[in-house]
């Protein structure tokens, strides 16, 4: 795991002391190098599940294609923000290739986090950086109500994520994953339980983001610069569907009854997102209530709790990441030169 | 338009019925003409611009501009009657419709699996 972070910690200074002439050379090159090494994750060594680990990071097969995705990514998001950032002073190119990189190395330690608290401290750490992205770098002036609705929005869903952990702790002593999957099934029988189970998944709902809540979505992804729409589609949403992934093993008996509602905001926002895509004329905005609809689907798998399910979702998760970000990056292509991202 | 002859299952459209087009009073001609001219005038900007040798900017049309701008900013949707009965029903009812279907659906197949009686439909090894 180290060998992945330290190189992506090390791209920071890369960035402030690269020439101005090789700045964009050197980061795509030295992020491609750590996207060759991400790829000896895939390697599965260790029949217990979880490889590659220290105290406090580790991979396991739900993990790794993830975060191979996650390194896949920056060197693509680097190349396609090289035409549109050029004419910009140098500092704030390198502020913006920083971004990018910080984001990177929060989500690295975002999946491969083995405590539930590291993992939520990244993903909120996550938001900073698109925030400040999507804001400072966007090209109309409704940026700033996207980023207030894609910052209230998520913190608004992960605040009773937060509470519901640490009764988690209070009540089992820990917060680490490989533990937490060996521990007993918890009686869940009353209303302050369904609310605690509620909160769990809340946080990832929205991110997912789930029919219901997922307002902030079409704004963040249509404002946000061409690489800021890519990590948001391709890895941020799936942060929803890890998360989830990792709460469900201990929410058990309870999920039966509860994940109802889920399911059918999930399933019936498929149908109705992929209408709404027939009625748009922004093109950026037709993919981005196309990742709901897929994540939608991601939702209704992970909800109903089968192995099947899982895999499904894993495997539309990734996908869905290679397809939205590709899309997003010709939709760029499209918007360099015309400069309008209308249909017609 | 003389020898036009259409296809034997096909109907002949409306622009290529003879009876149609010697059958127009003055006053849609003479709105047809306005229109024309007003297209003509469209093109000759567009041309104009396309062919400058010194232009270096996008040609934009202000009128596609307005659209865009009249389909995603402003809002004409207003909360009637009819527009919340359809709200209601494309987007509150069926969330019931489908608890009611899924809940009997599934209850049954568990009753079915804890009685023995459920055949696994596929074969899959997990």
């Amino acid at each position: 795991m180290l060998k992945v972070l330290i190189p992506t910690i090390m791209l920071f200074p890369t960035i402030w002391l690269a020439s101005p002439k090789w700045l964009w050379t050197t980061t795509t090159a030295h992020s491609l190098l750590i996207a060759s090494i991400s790829l000896m994750w895939l390697k599965w060594t260790s029949e217990a599940g979880w490889t590659s680990s220290n105290m406090y990071l580790a991979t396991d097969p739900l993990s790794t294609p993830l975060l191979v995705l996650t390194c896949w990514l920056l060197p693509l998001m680097i190349l396609a923000s090289q035409n549109h950032i050029s004419p910009e002073p140098i500092s704030r190119q390198r502020s913006y290739i920083t971004l990018l990189a910080s984001l990177q190395t929060f989500l690295i330690m975002a999946f491969g986090a083995t405590e539930i608290i590291m993992f939520y401290i990244m993903f909120e750490a996550t938001l900073i950086p698109t925030l400040i992205i999507i804001t400072r770098w966007g090209n109309q002036t409704e940026r700033l109500n996207a980023g207030t609705y894609f910052l209230f929005y998520t913190l608004a869903g992960s605040l009773p994520l937060l509470v519901a952990l640490l009764l988690l702790q209070q009540s089992t002593g820990t917060l680490s994953m490989l533990v937490l999957q060996y521990s007993q099934p918890l009686q869940l029988n009353s209303w302050g339980h369904m609310i605690w189970w509620a909160g769990c998944l809340i946080a990832f709902l929205v991110k997912m983001p789930l029919y219901g809540v997922h307002l902030w979505l079409p704004k963040a992804h249509v404002e946000a610069p061409v690489a800021g729409s890519m990590v948001l589609a391709a890895v941020l949403l799936k942060l929803g569907g890890y998360g989830m992934m990792r709460m469900m093993v201990m929410l058990d008996p309870l999920s039966k009854e509860l994940a109802y509602p889920f399911i059918i905001l999930a399933l019936w926002g498929i149908i109705m997102t992929g209408l709404i895509c027939l009625r748009q004329t922004d093109l950026k905005s037709l993919i981005a209530y196309s990742s709901v609809s897929h994540m939608g689907l991601v939702t209704g798998g992970i909800v109903i709790q089968t192995p099947w399910g899982f895999s499904g979702a894993i495997i539309l998760m990734i996908a869905h990441g290679l397809v939205s970000s590709a899309l997003f990056c010709l939709a760029n292509t499209a918007y360099e030169r015309t400069h309008s991202r209308t249909m017609m | 338009m003389a020898t036009y002859k259409e296809a034997s299952l096909a109907t002949r459209p409306k622009t290529l019925d003879p009876a149609e087009y010697f059958n127009l009073s003055p006053d849609y001609r003479r709105a047809e003409e306005k229109r024309a001219a007003l297209r003509a005038q469209l093109k000759r900007q567009y041309l104009q611009q396309l062919n400058n040798p010194h232009r270096k900017e996008l040609i934009e049309d202000p009128a596609l501009t307005r659209w865009t701008y009249a389909r995603t900013n402003n809002n004409y949707f207003r909360p009637t009657a009819k527009t919340s009965l359809i709200g209601g029903l494309f987007g509150v009812l069926p969330l019931f419709v489908l608890y009611v279907v899924f809940k009997t659906d599934r209850d049954k197949r568990e009753a079915k699996i804890k009685a023995g009686t459920y055949e696994r439909p596929y074969k899959l090894s997990t």
